[in-house]
């Protein structure tokens, strides 16, 4: 198994060591692009954010009447100790988490379906796993919000079907904040669920079929296998899809704005994403909201501190 | 979120960058926005103006860019932004003399934070000979930064009351003469399956006419600074009276807006029996209400019913008072103004010349929107949309002319209060809660 994950790794260094041996310019230039893209795309915004969360910047200051006027970390306590926003982002941690869990779960059990079934259900599941990638957002957003429509949704119609069942005009959307943050979960699930299945799907692949052959000689039943052989092989692959994932649920925005449009407006319904922008744009407090933005920046990168950690322990193992 | 973000933070660099630019080069742009009409600088200046949403007819933007192109024979190109992002994107391009429209449409309420934050150009010089006196007072008052006009109106809407005639005859009710009438009659008219009356729990648009009808109000000036009233003991009663008006007679969700309450009260297409009695709306829009018609396609291959009125089934009224008038509702419209960092001050002062010619403003009229000027208002028409227009509006009020008003909009804070109150919570501890949220922004 330690084989198995350290072999590619040790093939990747191979090349790195060739180049420095020569003291080649080429593979500087080659990064510098990127790296110029990186500094300029997002290096200058970042730095206006830090400056911004520093000033008090609002609608006068935005449009010309006022200078910002810098007030030091006046921002960072007023965000700090706005009870509001810790709600916020308590809920937002909360969401992400269960969110990408649920998502890297379904998608190991799709990409070990892949692997069962033959090759024309497998070509059936794997186009219909890309559609539901492709699709823009707005538009599968557009299709959500009538499945789970109040008055003239499937979901509603369809539930109410069943015997002694009463969801005749349920709302999904305006109701408790837990119910729509449930369908936003739902949502996000559908959405993301295909990179998983797919990227485990590639590192299933990659098992050989010797190891599998051996265990079945040895009388490893599927959950066995599953346990002993395959995750533990899948680790390298189900970590980095688990941060990535854990990532996106933080920052997810789209889809809450149009869950939201879609009926309830009240911070009870809000993720950290949608809050910034209700009190950094909508509200017209720059300050506040870059000061925010900085938060989940540190947020994020605590988040995946751990993971990035752990990432760089196998690679250097 | 970071790309959001990263806008965000680019936008307000670009800001500060010219803003330190234009601190040299300011005095040739404030020198024109003084002076009056300058017809010769405006030879060929290709200008851009900003329309928020569908309401202003193509018919009339045709108009406008044929007159102008006579006028000036320069061009102008209309661009339309919607009502959602339309507060961001101007906040974000009217600083930046490359990227701002030239004149700009803007929500009646939102003037107040650009006038002044100094983001229009001074209009006083021309305002008589735009029709001085004559435009709609209220709008005029709204964008103006002492005694100077920024911001003029451009038209104006308002909200009344459309029912089942068929239902309310059954129910034998006839059209209410007060609001406690409305409000008992509307009640009368609920039913697990049928709203007496729809109005969505965050509706504070159309929900704020109770309190302004008991002699509320959501902020007054105390001295030079703005204090937001929902404690007040009269803002209260109203709040009250909406509570139990939304327990008694609405079955929408607490957390509905003013969006399509017109789905409501017409039968759908095949026939079944409409979902309310009475709602509150727009004036425009009883061209969606009606009996079914047919589907038409649009060019974009999108499908939508025609309906046509029907005098037998559905009917209009003002929403009345307590005291012989109509209840004050909340003035609908916009505001138009010149960017302040236009460099085209003379070409746009043209374009506002047409605007506010009297051929415009009986086009606005004949296409059911207030025009600005009063003079005008006849062009509505007589018939009983138009009366109720006109008489709802008389007694229409605007939201408070506070720096932060937009803000207050813009964090969606009063559809959070209104949904809370609507869900049936305590309205003294709420109303105490929310006057400290918006106190705290109201003054910018």
């Amino acid at each position: 198994m330690a084989t198995a994950t350290t072999t590619p790794s040790r093939r990747s260094q191979a090349p790195r060591d060739d180049g420095t041996r020569k003291r080649s310019f080429v593979p500087y230039a080659l990064l510098l692009p990127a790296v110029i893209i990186l500094l300029f795309g997002m290096g200058y915004p970042v730095i206006w954010q830090f400056y911004i969360s520093f000033h008090k910047y609002g609608a006068l200051q935005q449009l010309g009447g006022k200078p910002p006027e810098f007030v030091w970390f006046d921002n960072f306590v007023a965000v700090a100790t706005n009870p509001e926003f810790w709600a916020v982002a308590i809920r937002s941690v909360l969401f992400c988490v269960i969110t990408a869990a649920v998502t890297v779960a379904v998608g190991i059990l799709l990409a070990l379906l892949m692997k069962k079934v033959s090759a024309a259900a497998r070509l059936v599941l794997q186009i219909s796993l890309l559609l539901a990638w492709a699709m823009p957002v707005v538009a599968a957003m557009t299709v959500w919000i009538w499945l789970f429509d109040r008055r003239r949704g499937v979901v509603n119609y369809l539930l109410d079907k069943i015997p002694g069942v009463d969801m005749n005009q349920y709302n999904w959307i305006g109701g408790a904040p837990i119910v729509f943050f449930a369908v936003a979960s739902i949502i996000v699930v559908w959405m993301s669920v295909p990179f998983v299945a797919f990227s485990v799907y590639a590192g299933l692949t990659q098992v050989s079929d010797e190891v599998i052959e051996a265990t079945e000689l040895d009388g490893a039943g599927g959950g066995q296998r599953l346990r002993y052989i395959y995750l533990p092989m899948l680790r390298p692959v189900i970590a980095i899809v688990l941060l990535l994932n854990l990532i996106w649920d933080l920052r997810v925005f789209a889809q809450i704005t149009m869950l939201q449009d879609a009926g309830p407006q009240s911070t009870e319904y809000d993720l950290l994403g949608t809050y910034i922008y209700k009190l950094g744009v909508g509200g017209l407090n720059f300050g506040q909201g870059a000061a925010m933005s900085i938060f989940v920046l540190a947020l994020t990168i605590a988040l995946s501190w751990f993971y990035v950690r752990s990432l760089l322990k196998e690679d250097e193992a | 979120m970071n790309k959001k973000l990263g806008a965000l933070a680019l936008l307000g660099a670009s800001a500060i960058v010219l803003a330190g630019c234009s601190g040299g080069g300011t005095p040739a742009s404030t020198d024109g926005a003084t002076a009056g009409f300058d017809p010769a600088a405006a030879k060929d200046q290709n200008i851009t103006l900003w329309l928020m949403g569908g309401d202003t007819p193509d018919a009339l933007r045709d108009y406008l860019k044929t007159e102008y192109k006579a006028a000036t024979g320069g061009t102008l190109t209309i661009e339309e932004q919607s009502w959602g992002d339309a507060l961001t994107k101007l906040t974000a391009q009217l600083p930046d003399s490359k990227n701002t429209p030239d004149v700009t449409e803007i929500g009646n309420t939102w003037s107040p934070t650009f006038t002044t934050a100094g983001a229009f150009a001074d209009l006083s010089g021309i305002y008589k000979d735009l029709g001085g006196s004559d435009l709609l007072d209220s709008f005029v008052k709204v964008g103006e930064v002492d005694g100077k006009q920024y911001a003029l109106p451009y038209y104006f809407g308002s909200r009344y009351i459309t029912y089942r005639k068929d239902i309310w005859d059954k129910a034998g009710l006839s059209v209410p003469k007060t609001l406690d009438e409305f409000n008992a009659d509307v009640a009368k008219l609920k039913t697990p399956e049928q709203s007496g009356f729809y109005i969505g729990g965050q509706d504070w648009r159309n929900g704020i006419s109770w309190v302004f009808a008991n002699g509320g109000d959501l902020a007054k000036k105390d001295g030079d600074k703005w204090v937001s009233t929902l404690s007040d003991e009269k803002t209260v009663e109203g709040l009250e009276q909406f509570q139990t008006l939304f327990k008694d007679a609405s079955n929408a969700p607490v957390t509905e807006n003013d969006s399509t309450p017109w789905v409501n009260i017409n039968n759908d297409k095949s026939g079944a029996a409409p979902t309310a009695a009475t709602i509150i709306a727009p004036g425009w829009a009883h061209w969606s209400i009606g009996d079914f018609k047919e589907e038409k396609k649009k060019d974009d291959g999108t499908t939508t019913e025609v309906r046509e009125w029907n005098d037998a089934t559905f009917g209009v009224f003002p929403l009345p008072g307590n005291d012989g008038k109509p209840a004050p509702v909340f003035a609908g419209g916009s505001n138009i103004a010149i960017s302040a960092k236009s460099t085209k001050q003379a070409g746009a002062k043209e374009l506002l010349r047409i605007m506010f010619s009297g051929e415009y403003q009986d086009m606005l009229g004949k296409n059911g929107l207030g025009p600005a000027n009063t003079k005008h208002v006849d062009s509505l028409g007589d018939d009983i949309f138009a009366k109720a227009l006109i008489d709802s509006a008389l007694n229409s009020k605007l939201t408070p002319a506070a720096p932060g008003w937009a803000a207050v909009e813009g964090q969606k804070i009063l559809e959070e209060f209104f949904g809370k109150v609507a869900a049936g919570g305590d309205i003294a501890s709420l109303a105490k809660e929310y006057d400290t949220k918006i106190n705290a922004i109201i003054n910018g």
